[in-house]
């Protein structure tokens, strides 16, 4: 379902990148950072509208839980969708899906958070690995394998 | 329980080795260096910060952070909560833990007082780093009067 998933560290640095389906190609290896990159702006906006959810009076009724790790739809393009995802500790997962595709163009929400979900779980192993340091970019092959399993299996 | 114990004994061997080393490098006795256990709590905080706030909402504020701290933090380490938790509201936190861990097989007096500092490094960077994974910068000191009981001080660094 997904055609790319990518990992951001705390200083908007990238952790891991990945991509599967037609976009594996180097071509697309700069336009899915791109898609990626294109994303923080609108994470940021988001994140901060949570935290002055308080003052600001334009209640939005479409975001039910504000504190929700799950940040939902953040826009989508012609040819893809974005999802955002935060973790308490400031980690921000992307998930990109293809508009264009049969399996991407449908995809429900519910489906989206949970494979945001599993993601988040493979992270927090991921950091737990004795071998990487917190910052660092993710090499562990474990882990890229998980992560493409989850972008295929949700097909 | 048997395996709660593990982590006690191994916990006292670490100090115990980080006391030899330090011994070794520097012949000034009066020193003891304990930067090696902080370090290592401060590691350990900040990974299992990110697998113990998975299934929690996002916090409100700083306060909010602190309260998780105090409650589901240290049940995951030490198997129960702080008994108190004091603020001035302008970033200093007082922790005080009635029966902390590490300190409750020691006897209640006066005797190994002035050992105790060694054995409350670690938890001091174990805070250290969870709070320093969830972007608050801080520095955390301990402080033991009366021996089960201690207490933790966090000055949160505002830039």
């Amino acid at each position: 379902m997904a055609v790319c998933v990518a990992v951001i560290g705390k200083d908007n640095s990238p952790l891991y990148i990945g991509g599967i389906g037609n976009d594996t190609s180097t071509d697309n290896e700069l336009s899915r950072q791109w898609l990626v990159h294109t994303a923080l702006d609108a994470l940021e906006e988001r994140l901060a509208s949570t935290n002055t959810n308080n003052t600001g009076a334009n209640t939005n009724a479409a975001r039910t839980d504000l504190r929700d790790l799950y940040l939902g739809l953040l826009y989508s393009t012609d040819t893809h969708k974005i999802y955002g995802y935060v973790t308490n500790t400031r980690i921000k997962l992307v998930l990109v899906t293809s508009s264009t595709s049969p399996s991407g163009s449908n995809i429900r929400d519910a489906e989206v958070r949970t494979a945001l979900r599993r993601l988040h779980a493979l992270y927090a192993d991921a950091i737990c690995n004795p071998f990487h340091l917190p910052g660092d970019q993710i090499t562990s092959l474990k882990f890229d394998k998980q992560v493409k399993n989850i972008m295929l299996n949700n097909v | 329980m048997a395996d709660d114990i593990v982590f006690e004994l191994l916990h006292s061997e670490i100090i115990n080795y980080a006391l030899d080393q330090s011994k070794d490098n520097n012949n000034d006795k009066k020193e003891v260096d304990l930067s090696v256990v902080e370090y290592i709590g401060f590691a350990a905080g900040y990974k299992i910060m990110e697998r113990l706030t998975r299934e929690w909402p996002r916090f409100k504020d700083e306060l909010d952070t602190m309260k998780f701290i105090c409650t589901d933090f240290w049940t995951c380490i030490y198997k129960k909560q702080i008994d108190n938790l004091r603020t001035n509201h302008q970033g200093v936190y007082v922790l005080q833990d009635n029966a902390f861990r590490f300190l409750t097989n020691f006897s209640n007096g006066h005797q190994y007082l002035e050992f105790a500092p060694r054995y409350v490094a670690y938890t001091c960077g174990l805070i250290r780093g969870g709070l320093a994974n969830l972007c608050i910068n801080s520095v955390v000191t301990a402080e033991v009067q009366s021996m089960p009981s201690c207490k933790f001080h966090i000055h949160v660094q505002r830039t």
